[in-house]
């Protein structure tokens, strides 16, 4: 049996591969508990904005911003997908990307497709879907400024018309356990209300100061972009999450396949050495 | 040499399994390959076994190989040297007939007078008569049209291990070529079970050749040495029956079909001979003379400018092991070879060809045109592509594969379950009516499958159809059922 040395050299590159794996893995679990505490760090604040907007959009109070208006037509629209640079990370993108693609397939306005992250990027070219803008630089870090100048330019577009609407898809952050990718209306932020969860029953009574427009005009462009922010922190605690999941997955079949190439070679070798011994005490036999 | 006379009679001095001793006088010898009878009452049995010879010891005794059972011999019998080696019936009488290898009916109805009678040894066709023709042989079967096309007088190997399918892919070639074939046919049933020459022989009987009104049997001819005899018929029933299928070659002219089922068990007998003649054993136990032994035997099976004779052979291949110098030998001999997998198999793909492994000698633009072997290679581009992504995919799962990627595997697990295909013979299994697929539709479904034409079908739809249609149809009717 000529196989064995071949079973010898596949073993080896399985356990090449799980060395790999294994190394992710570990990489990915002290990565996700950075991110998961930034991530839960800006929650916080991203759900309290978000309650005092819906409840300052919802309330009495007889003034409107540009940002919380919806229209009527919508004509132009951006969707934004979060995906990631690096694979290895089981489902993720596939499970952003085809929430996005399903998007992409029944929009029927103008829908303009911007991507962050490689592996999103590559898919989209891969299916010949056209794509206005690509970033490649959110990492498993990303940071306010970074955030800041993409928000900066969608409240800019929007209040000048230029788009009528801001779509996230992103895999959101529920716990440790639990991902699932959405697609969320970010742009008119008047749907953002349901992310209260009812709290807005309590009706406080807010006063302002100096006065309620002014600081409307400072606190909901803050919410937009901490929105946003929380996307992208959402997406990056996801991806460490995905990455660990599946490399725990992945070093686990290596070491499954591992053992059964072993099996497999202890008994190549041991049938070759078997038949080698038939062959010669058969020869030895018939020679007497 | 001695000549051979009526009265040339030696005595058995020594019975060793299926192998006996006999002396004769020192002048009067038989030659090596004669056939020696054995007919005796003895205490209330009659015993008659022929034996063939196979060394000269020396001192006037002769070692033979039994072609019937040794059971209840004695030393002294008289052993009749026939003066020549065993010969079977040859001639168109044969016809519709079931033999044993010494040429006698098995199918209890009554004897066969032929004009002829040819010996079983015989020289293979010289080399200025060989035939030179490469032309297709179609069998309505898309893996082997398309990637395993068979020649028309060439010799084709059905190669694998324990019940993978090789006898039932050759008892459905037999429906497919024998019944629209105008030719004769000669099975030679070597060393397997009784059980499905019995099949055969009903078989054969029941399926109509074309429209003509007439049953397949009637242009058959079968010999039968099966697993219950002793390894000297099992060695032997192969020569047997070629030599009928020879006749027709070159006395009609016509092409001839010889079947061989199965021609490993011929390789396993010569080796139990030879362990009884007591030569020394060669690799793996074999007899070390089974190239020589094979080689005699295939090189039979040819075309000449006569006649053509086209064969199928099933070729068991012990515990799957290709490498095991049995199969290995007869690899060489062969046109085309479909290897079975038992991966396959476990998939529950019918027939388990193995697109990979298997492989013809006129898969070539020269005989096919650019057409099928374009598509042919495109297949098998794609089936090796996913096989290389196999480890990949069982470590880090499909999602990690690049786009492309992605895309062969998809398609190639398609094209592994369009390969499959209901047999008319297996219609009891697959519950579906057996199929035949013209080869220029393989050719387009599978081109089509390749350039994703039919990448919107569930995987599922592919199985047991066969043009791809068939399985748009299939699509949809699940989807029927699921509503």
């Amino acid at each position: 049996m000529a196989n064995a040395r071949a079973i010898v050299k596949r073993r080896k590159a399985v356990r090449n591969i799980r060395k790999i794996t294994r190394t992710m893995e570990l990489i990915a679990t002290a990565r996700f508990k950075k991110a998961m505490d930034r991530a839960t760090e800006a929650a916080a604040y991203t759900q309290k904005i978000a309650e005092i907007v819906a409840d300052l959009s919802q309330g009495s109070l007889k003034f409107s911003h540009p940002l919380l208006q919806s229209r009527d037509t919508v004509k132009n629209s951006v969707l934004l997908v979060i995906t990631s640079n690096r694979g290895l990370c089981g489902g993720y993108n596939g499970g952003v990307l085809r929430k996005a693609t399903a998007c992409i397939r029944e929009s029927e306005s103008n829908r303009r497709v911007e991507v962050a992250g490689k592996r999103g990027i590559n898919y989209l070219k891969f299916k010949g879907q056209a794509i206005a803008e690509s970033y490649t630089h959110f990492e498993d870090r990303p940071t306010f400024e970074e955030v800041e100048v993409l928000a900066d330019r969608y409240i800019e577009e929007f209040v000048s018309g230029k788009i009528d609407r801001l779509d996230v898809a992103y895999m959101k952050f529920e716990s440790a356990s639990r991902q699932s990718p959405v697609l969320e209306q970010l742009l008119p932020i008047g749907q953002l209300a349901g992310t209260g969860e009812g709290e807005q029953k309590s009706n406080i009574d807010y006063e302002f100061l100096p006065s309620a427009q002014e600081i409307l005009e400072e606190i909901v462009p803050a919410a937009f972009k901490s929105q946003m922010l929380k996307c992208f922190l959402d997406a990056a605690v996801s991806e460490q999450i995905f990455r660990m999941v599946a490399m725990k997955g992945a070093t686990e079949n290596a070491g499954d396949m591992i053992s059964s190439l072993s099996r497999k070679y202890n008994r190549a070798r041991q049938s070759q050495i078997t038949n080698e011994l038939a062959e010669i005490i058969g020869g030895m036999a018939a020679l007497e | 040499m001695a000549t051979a006379t009526d009265t040339n009679v030696g005595k058995v001095s020594q019975i060793i399994g299926s192998t006996f001793d006999a002396v004769f006088s020192e002048e009067n010898l038989p030659d090596i390959y004669n056939a020696l009878q054995i007919d005796q009452e003895l205490k209330g049995a009659h015993i008659k076994v022929t034996g063939e010879v196979q060394q000269h010891l020396g001192g006037g005794r002769v070692r033979c190989v039994a072609l019937g059972s040794t059971d209840g011999m004695v030393r002294g019998m008289d052993a009749v040297d026939t003066g020549g080696p065993i010969t079977v019936p040859v001639g168109k009488e044969t016809l519709g007939r079931v033999f044993n290898l010494l040429g006698e009916p098995i199918d209890g109805r009554g004897e066969v007078n032929t004009d002829e009678r040819w010996s079983i040894h015989r020289d293979p066709p010289a080399l200025v008569d060989l035939s030179a023709k490469s032309e297709l042989f179609e069998t309505g079967i898309k893996v082997i049209d398309l990637l395993t096309p068979f020649v028309r007088g060439g010799k084709a190997g059905l190669f694998g291990g324990a019940g993978l399918g090789k006898t039932v892919i050759l008892t459905e070639l037999i429906a497919r070529i024998a019944s629209a074939h105008g030719g004769y046919s000669v099975f030679a049933g070597v060393g397997e079970r009784t059980r499905e020459g019995n099949d055969l022989w009903l078989e054969m009987q029941e399926t109509e050749i074309g429209d003509t009104g007439r049953h397949v049997i009637e242009q058959t001819c079968m010999v039968f040495g099966q697993m219950n005899e002793p390894p000297g018929a099992r060695l032997r029933v192969a020569l047997s029956a070629l030599t009928m299928a020879e006749w027709f070659r070159d006395t009609t002219g016509t092409d001839t079909l010889l079947f061989v089922d199965n021609i490993f068990r011929f390789s396993q007998a010569g080796s139990e001979v030879s362990a009884l003649l007591g030569r020394m054993p060669s690799a793996a136990g074999y007899q070390p003379t089974l190239g020589t032994e094979l080689g005699e035997l295939q090189e039979r099976i040819t075309s000449t400018n006569k006649g053509a004779i086209t064969s199928v052979q099933a070729v068991y291949v012990p515990a799957d092991d290709p490498t095991d110098p049995a199969p290995a030998t007869a690899f060489s001999h062969l046109d085309a070879f479909l290897y079975l997998e038992r991966s396959i198999t476990e998939k529950g793909i019918y027939p388990a060809v193995d697109p990979l492994a298997s492989s013809s000698r006129i898969l070539d633009p020269q005989y096919v045109g650019d057409h099928h072997y374009n598509v042919a290679r495109r297949v098998q581009q794609n089936l090796q592509r996913y096989r290389e992504l196999q480890d990949i995919i069982a470590i880090l799962g499909v999602d990690e594969l690049s786009e492309e990627d992605k895309l062969v595997v998809h398609r190639a697990r398609r094209i592994e379950r369009f390969l499959s295909q209901p047999f008319l013979v297996a219609e009891v299994f697959t519950g579906k009516p057996g199929n035949i697929t013209p080869i220029a539709d393989t050719i387009r479904s599978f081109e089509e499958i390749c350039d994703g034409k039919w990448d919107h079908l569930p995987e599922q739809a592919f199985m047991y159809v066969g043009v791809v249609e068939e399985a748009e149809e299939q699509a949809k009717e699940m989807e029927a059922k699921l509503k």
